[in-house]
């Protein structure tokens, strides 16, 4: 193939950076869990103890079935579970996306293909440069998982079907790339088929229906590397990667750059009343990508929600979940509280998305002729900001209801609907804590406004492992989400809400103040 | 330097980082006037603009747009003024036709018989994606909302760039009709053609500082006009004839002298006289361009430094 090797050595060239960034983000949180899992349960009586709490369904449906439960790898590969399912997909998907689509969209590839260089070549090298990716994250999860005492071989197999995982949505978004026509978009139904592979497989591993090896988040289960380890499973996201793969460069040398399968055709000749205000433009900038998060967000919760009869069941079957779990008189409210934190962890990445549009607008060159008209600076942030938190009251109110209602339909019990909502809504504060940073960095270091996603990043890690690895209080106060309360396990912090949505409020000033006085654009 | 101007900038300075981008730059523009702001690439017109919309803060000088101060009086200004950004960049997923009405919606609205006129004038399908545009149609949305404006002042960055040539003489067209309706016009550009077809007054920057300003005329008169004749006979005394230089003579054969020289204009009528004394066999006279102008301004001033 012509040209590949240029093309591998231009994209390590343009993205070795951020490619390193999830390398070790991932390769650190999933070598930080195993040894602080590896301090916690030091004995072979508390990996037992660990291994009767979840033994039950209780948190199967969120976390996976893990086989091998009662060993060190075993507790590790359940409390990173979560995080793996969304780390490493994401990790594949993004750094496609952006190596493929988003060269195409910005009129980069044409000069490239202008050259010497095959027209399969650049997706060819994105999907070198993503494999390059994952053997690094295999060989440092490996390594790490073993010095933390976990026996060489069976780390290397867990850390091998993780790197599959990222294999195969880094190689579906290489096929998604050549089908349609915007990287967001690549990234966008990736999630969605993410979503979809993790209710199939909570699904199917709950009700133990064969379906959940439809889903990639099974194949890394099934491989057990802690329990009777399967290294054949592995050849299944390997077969499903090197098809979509190939599937990928055969339409990337047959189609026309600049080519999808769907394109917008004509539209209007004239904008409507509410586009041309600027609450309209900024409901038309955040609209798609808030329709996919409270899509994902309410497929999430409809499927915990029916899911939490089977929860109740398990609990009641197991004396130690119970005590773990359900100090209320509901025995549920421990799962809706991992499953409410979960919504607002994705809410925080809805936040941090479309607030991060705005920078786009700005170094796109779209705010300046909007600025130069009679919209103030701070009228256009605060509208901006104000759709934002109207979409994230949206999205954390309609997912906490839809959960609510799946769990009255699911246990018969509709007494729990009104503390669940509130439960939900009460995270607003706390997300928007997280925007806050983005719409600081927007007003006072406008470059660094892609950091906001780092602070996701320590929001989930710290949101959905602290408790379990338990991390030392001062860290788990970082995160604004350990400040509410728990609900709907303990009640609504008033106070922490009030302190969180003050600490919004001041964020948000300061990134006004900012956005006030500075530069635009400023590059 | 009147104090109706409607662009009054004096010694402004703006460093970007450790880059003195604005070195003291000076601008007026009257009202009702054409005025051609020229540069090459990286000369800070651009900048200057910014710094005239309030979307760059100077760091020191004066700035008056419109009597008002650009930075702290921005949206009120901005009611009175229309932009069109040096880099076009539209909304992918809208049409044309809505990245129009939006553009126009921030500056209080168009006027919409005049809307549709240019839409029709610069022969644009409003109904198409911003996406599926070509650069020169997404240039001319833009154009057409900066135009369609009712503002008193339009500030043009690089206006025709990706235009064909059938659409800059109707860009050219309607920056006429817009300035006899008696809007004003700052059009920054690097096509001396254009300054040339449309500016009454001029102003050339280069890094960062105003090199000159004036009339087309007024510029003009500090060119030399360029004469190549061939003479029957030698054209010795031209050497020393007053407001010549760069006299070359060569031996064209059969007696005669091929001659060029530069001439100011005021002495243009007494060198023909000499010419024309020594017996003229050829005779080719360039007027004064503002090409030449450019190309010496330039290069004076690179000199200086």
């Amino acid at each position: 193939m012509t040209g590949l090797g240029a093309v591998v050595r231009v994209r390590l060239r343009t993205r070795w950076r951020v490619a390193l960034v999830w390398v070790v983000a991932v390769v650190g949180s999933l070598v930080g869990t195993a040894v602080s899992v590896a301090g916690l349960y030091d004995t072979p009586e508390k990996l037992r103890s660990y291994a009767d709490a979840v033994a039950g369904d209780a948190l199967v449906a969120v976390n996976g079935r893990v086989e091998g439960i009662g060993t060190l790898g075993g507790v590790v590969q359940d409390e990173f579970g979560f995080v793996a399912a969304l780390a490493l997909p994401l990790l594949g998907v993004s750094l496609v996306a952006a190596m493929t689509r988003r060269e195409e969209e910005s009129g980069r590839l044409e000069a490239l293909l202008a050259g010497r260089v095959d027209r399969r070549a650049p997706v060819a090298a994105s999907l070198v440069v993503v494999s390059a990716a994952v053997v690094l994250v295999v060989l440092g999860s490996a390594g790490g998982m073993a010095l933390a005492g976990i026996p060489p071989a069976r780390a290397t197999l867990h850390a091998a079907s993780l790197g599959a995982l990222a294999l195969v949505f880094a190689c579906l978004a290489s096929l998604l790339a050549q089908l349609v026509l915007h990287a967001r978009t690549v990234s966008a139904i990736s999630l969605g088929v993410l979503a979809a592979s993790y209710v199939v497989r909570g699904v199917g591993d709950v009700r133990g229906w064969w379906l959940a090896w439809l889903s990639p988040l099974t194949w890394v289960e099934r491989a057990a590397p802690f329990g009777r380890p399967r290294w054949w499973v592995l050849a299944v996201p390997l077969l499903v990667s090197a098809a979509l793969a190939g599937a990928a460069v055969l339409v990337a040398g047959r189609r026309d750059l600049g080519a999808a399968l769907v394109r917008g055709g004509a539209g209007p000749a004239r904008a409507s009343r509410l586009l041309r205000h600027p609450v309209g433009l900024a409901l038309a900038l955040h609209r798609s990508s808030f329709v996919g998060w409270l899509a994902g967000a309410v497929a999430l919760a409809a499927v915990m929600g029916a899911l939490a009869s089977d929860v109740v069941a398990a609990v009641r079957g197991n004396p130690g979940v119970e005590r773990l779990l359900a100090p209320g008189d509901r025995p549920a409210d421990g799962f809706l509280s991992v499953v409410l934190l979960y919504l607002a962890v994705l809410a925080t990445g809805y936040v941090v998305q479309s607030l991060g549009a705005l920078r786009r607008e700005e170094t796109d060159g779209r705010l300046e002729p909007q600025l130069v008209g009679t919209v103030g600076r701070l009228r256009w942030l605060g509208v901006h900001v104000g759709v934002v938190t109207a979409g994230l009251v949206v999205l954390l109110g309609g997912s906490s209801l839809v959960l609510a209602l799946a769990t009255a339909w699911s246990t018969g019990d509709a007494g729990g609907v009104r503390p669940i909502v509130v439960g939900g809504l009460a995270y607003v504060p706390a997300v928007l804590v997280v925007g806050g940073v983005a719409v600081a960095l927007l007003g006072l270091l406008p470059r660094a406004v892609p950091a906001a996603w780092a602070v996701v990043g320590v929001v989930a890690v710290v949101a959905l492992l602290g408790p379990g690895l338990r991390m030392p209080g001062w860290l788990l106060d970082l995160s604004p989400t350990m400040h509410v309360g728990d609900p709907p396990v303990g009640a609504v912090a008033v106070g922490g809400v009030v302190g969180l949505t003050l600490v919004a409020a001041g964020l948000v000033a300061a990134g006004m103040a900012g956005f006030r006085r500075r530069t635009v654009p400023s590059g | 330097m009147s104090t109706d101007d409607v662009i009054r900038i004096e010694g402004l300075v703006k460093h970007f980082g450790g880059v003195r981008a604005l070195d003291g730059l000076d601008l007026a523009v009257r009202p009702g006037e054409v005025h051609g702001f020229l540069g090459p690439n990286g000369a800070g017109k651009s900048t200057t603009i910014r710094v005239l919309l309030g979307l760059v803060r100077a760091d020191a000088g004066g700035v008056r747009l419109l009597g008002g101060d650009p930075w702290r009086d921005a949206a009120r200004l901005h009611a009175r003024v229309a932009y069109l950004p040096g880099d076009v960049s539209l909304w992918p997923g809208l049409t044309g036709g809505q990245c129009l009405d939006v553009l126009g919606a921030v500056r209080g609205g168009l006027d919409d018989r005049r809307r549709d006129a240019l839409v029709e004038r610069f022969d644009l399908d409003p109904t198409k994606r911003a996406r599926d545009y070509s650069k020169g149609n997404r240039q001319k949305v833009a154009l057409v909302a900066a135009l369609a404006a009712d503002s008193e002042l339009l500030v043009l960055d690089e206006p025709t760039s990706g235009l064909d040539p059938l659409m800059e003489q109707t860009f050219q067209d309607v920056v006429r009709e817009r300035r006899s309706e008696g809007a004003t016009v700052l059009l920054s550009s690097h096509l001396l053609g254009e300054v040339e077809a449309l500016a009454d007054r001029v102003s050339i920057v280069r890094r960062g500082r105003t090199v000159t300003t004036g009339t087309l005329a007024e510029l003009r008169r500090h060119t030399r006009t360029v004469v190549h004749a061939v003479v029957d006979g030698t054209a010795e005394d031209l050497r020393d004839a007053p407001g010549v230089e760069g006299v070359e003579a060569e031996p064209a054969g059969e007696g005669r002298t091929d001659v060029r020289l530069t001439v100011d204009a005021e002495h243009l009528d007494a060198v023909v006289g000499r010419l024309h004394a020594a017996g003229i066999h050829t005779l080719t006279v360039h007027p004064p361009s503002l090409d030449t102008l450019f190309l010496r301004t330039y290069a004076d001033s690179a000199d200086r430094r």
